[in-house]
């Protein structure tokens, strides 16, 4: 399926979701708008312009990238990575803490595009942990969790 | 006179040690900024933002100001040395200012591009200040269906200027609108599309968005396709230009300043639109333009010129109007929010401190700016060299301690991740990030200006329509929303004749 048909369809959906939703908390009228007048309008627009994207993409004759093309030949593994450690990290740091969790993360990170040797990547991820507590907790009192080791 | 004392009372707020030092930490992050590629000064400002909350308004605009014109010498540097622009406005360097590189003119080439961003930036402050109190005085004048058409012509010309599809753009603008009314609706207090998610109730922050949708989703981009950019093994001498440079180039930098101000003044303008038009305009009226492509440095003094120039004239809108002209300032419109400011024609009136303590603090920040980028170009050039195994963690680490720090919620950074991931796609699928925070930030105001206006014509719509300036604004608004629809109509109907 062609991209801008799979997003215009996608945009459709989200269209009549956002719709019902604001009709839940009251349109109102163009006279008296109610809270729902903004997100219903900006629906409306979304949604028709997602029809005309549709068939736009349908009527146009050059071939377009399928989804699968999208990602051919490209690390989208390496993404996948960085981002469950992410979503990870930020699920467990309020318990873990800043410290212990951000040298598990740097550790990590440093050898996605590369894998350089352990004790390189143990030592760069040590000095980041180090310099950005100095930096964000020490001089920006930017309050870090402490989680399992209290400073 | 009026004006002169006032550039002199803004002077003696910029000069002030704390102000000056963080002048200088914004020019130079900016500049580190622009010359690295993968964040852009998007990204920095909203990372430095919660860093910010700390410091007094005047301080903070000044040093999240200094990130975004600094941003503009800096991505020259990477659009010289390695064909690739360190940010978006530096594209079109690349043309003639790799290809002078390559014949061991690469210091001409650093050197123009960095005296020709004085001069101009110098040009569009005088610009700055010369529109700055007429335009105020006349957004006095302004009740809300005024906002209210003016902010609606500025999304739609976004919409129309942007780069690629124009009908995702407008797209993109309605996502934003939505996404500005996750919350409680500000007159009612009705909780919308917050699904029992307490977090909800304030909204999306518009820093997670801003650093998820275009810092964490350049970096997945970029670790995905590993692109690895090679430095051009050249001696750089001769920063100062010849001569010979200035005579090629003087009539490309007065044109790219002026061009680059209207620029930047224009909604949905700004620096890489100027930038690329200075270009052309310098290409068609050349003498020689069978050099342009090949190294002419005028193909380097104009563009880097009006990008400079356009980031001064994008202040004009923002301070006198309350109207950001483009994503970048939308972003520095939340923070001076978050500061308690609110940009627009009471900024004058109300904190007349910030708004010269801003302009002066431009002035001196281009001076600093002259400064770091002429003798600290090989130091850059080191900087460049930084594996970028190492930078992306970092930069990501910089996003979520960002996040983290707005309130103290992990809450912020799944925020940020999500709109990480919708970046990344929206990348994939062809979508632009711009319309969207700008319509974001400007959702509230403009909801707010519409049920003002109708809340005072007792629910008359012809309000919008008997005040002349509101009236123009929403016609033209109404234009170009529809335009891509008549075009969109004509093709199928031609479509149609064809197949029949």
């Amino acid at each position: 399926m062609k991209l801008d048909v799979l997003s215009g369809i996608f945009w459709l959906v989200m269209a009549i979701l956002v719709c019902m939703e604001s009709a839940r908390v009251d349109v109102g009228s163009f006279k008296s708008p109610g809270p729902g007048f903004l997100p219903f309008v900006a629906a409306l627009i979304l949604g028709g312009f997602g029809i005309v994207l549709v068939i736009n993409a349908v009527l146009k004759k050059t071939r377009q990238d399928s989804t699968t093309n999208l990602w051919k030949g490209l690390g989208w593994h390496k993404v996948i990575i960085i981002l469950a450690s992410l979503i990870a990290y930020a699920i467990l740091l309020p318990s873990v803490g800043y410290l212990v969790l951000t040298f598990a993360l740097m550790l990590l990170l440093f050898g996605i595009i590369e894998r350089p040797r352990f004790w390189v990547r143990l030592v760069t991820a040590l000095i980041t942990v180090l310099a950005t507590y100095l930096v964000f907790y020490m001089w920006l009192n930017v309050q870090l969790p402490k989680g399992l080791i209290d400073f | 006179m009026d004006i002169l004392h006032s550039l002199f009372y803004g002077f003696s707020i910029c000069i002030q040690p704390d102000n000056l030092l963080f002048c200088f930490v914004g020019v130079l992050v900016g500049t580190l900024v622009g010359v690295l590629p993968g964040i852009g000064p998007i990204g920095a400002i909203s990372i430095l933002l919660p860093a910010t909350f700390r410091m007094s308004p005047i301080s903070a605009i000044i040093m999240l100001a200094g990130i975004y014109y600094g941003a503009m010498y800096g991505g020259s540097t990477t659009s010289i040395l390695v064909n690739i622009p360190g940010e978006a406005a530096s594209v079109v360097t690349c043309l003639d200012g790799y290809e002078m590189a390559k014949k061991g003119k690469a210091g001409s080439a650093l050197g123009m591009a960095a005296f020709g961003s004085f001069i101009a930036g110098t040009l569009g402050l005088i610009g700055l200040v010369l529109f700055a109190a007429p335009l105020a005085a006349f957004g006095l004048k302004f009740g809300p269906p005024e906002y209210f058409g003016v902010i609606l012509l500025g999304l739609s010309l976004v919409t129309y200027l942007s780069h690629g599809s124009v009908i995702k753009a407008i797209m993109m603008a309605a996502v934003g609108l939505i996404l500005s009314c996750i919350g409680l609706d500000h007159i009612q207090a009705s909780p919308r599309m917050t699904f029992n998610v307490m977090q909800l109730w304030d909204g999306i922050d518009m820093v997670p968005l801003a650093m998820g949708l275009f810092g964490v989703s350049e970096i997945l981009v970029s670790v995905e396709e590993a692109a690895k950019p090679e430095i051009l093994k050249t001696k750089i001498r001769n920063l100062f230009p010849t001569m010979a440079d200035w005579m090629k180039a003087k009539g490309a930098i007065a044109r790219g300043s002026i061009l680059g101000f209207f620029m930047g003044v224009l909604p949905g303008g700004g620096a890489t639109i100027a930038s690329l038009l200075s270009y052309s305009v310098e290409k068609r009226i050349s003498k020689e333009p069978e050099t342009f492509g090949k190294g002419a440095i005028e193909g380097v003094a104009g563009p880097e010129a009006a990008n400079n120039s356009a980031t001064a004239g994008a202040f004009v809108p923002f301070l006198t109007l309350g109207i950001p002209p483009n994503v970048l300032m939308a972003v520095l419109f939340g923070a001076l929010v978050m500061h308690g400011i609110r940009p627009g024609p009471f900024l004058l009136v109300k904190h007349p401190d910030v708004f010269w303590g801003l302009v002066s603090s431009m002035y001196v920040g281009n001076v600093m700016l002259l400064i770091l980028n002429i003798p600290l170009i090989p130091l850059w050039v080191q900087v460049l060299r930084i594996p970028y195994r190492i930078l992306f963690p970092l930069i990501l680490l910089f996003c979520v301690i960002g996040s983290y720090s707005l309130k103290n919620s992990n809450f912020d950074v799944l925020v940020m991740i999500t709109f990480g991931i919708i970046g990344y796609l929206f990348r994939k699928f062809d979508y632009e990030g711009a319309p969207l925070i700008l319509a974001f930030v400007l959702g509230p105001i403009l909801e707010l200006n519409l049920r003002q206006s109708l809340i005072l014509s007792k629910g008359d719509f012809s309000v919008f329509f008997v005040r002349p300036i509101s009236a123009v604004a929403i016609c033209v608004a109404l234009l170009l929303l529809i335009l891509p629809l008549v075009s969109f109509l004509v093709r199928l109907a031609k479509e149609r004749s064809a197949g029949a």
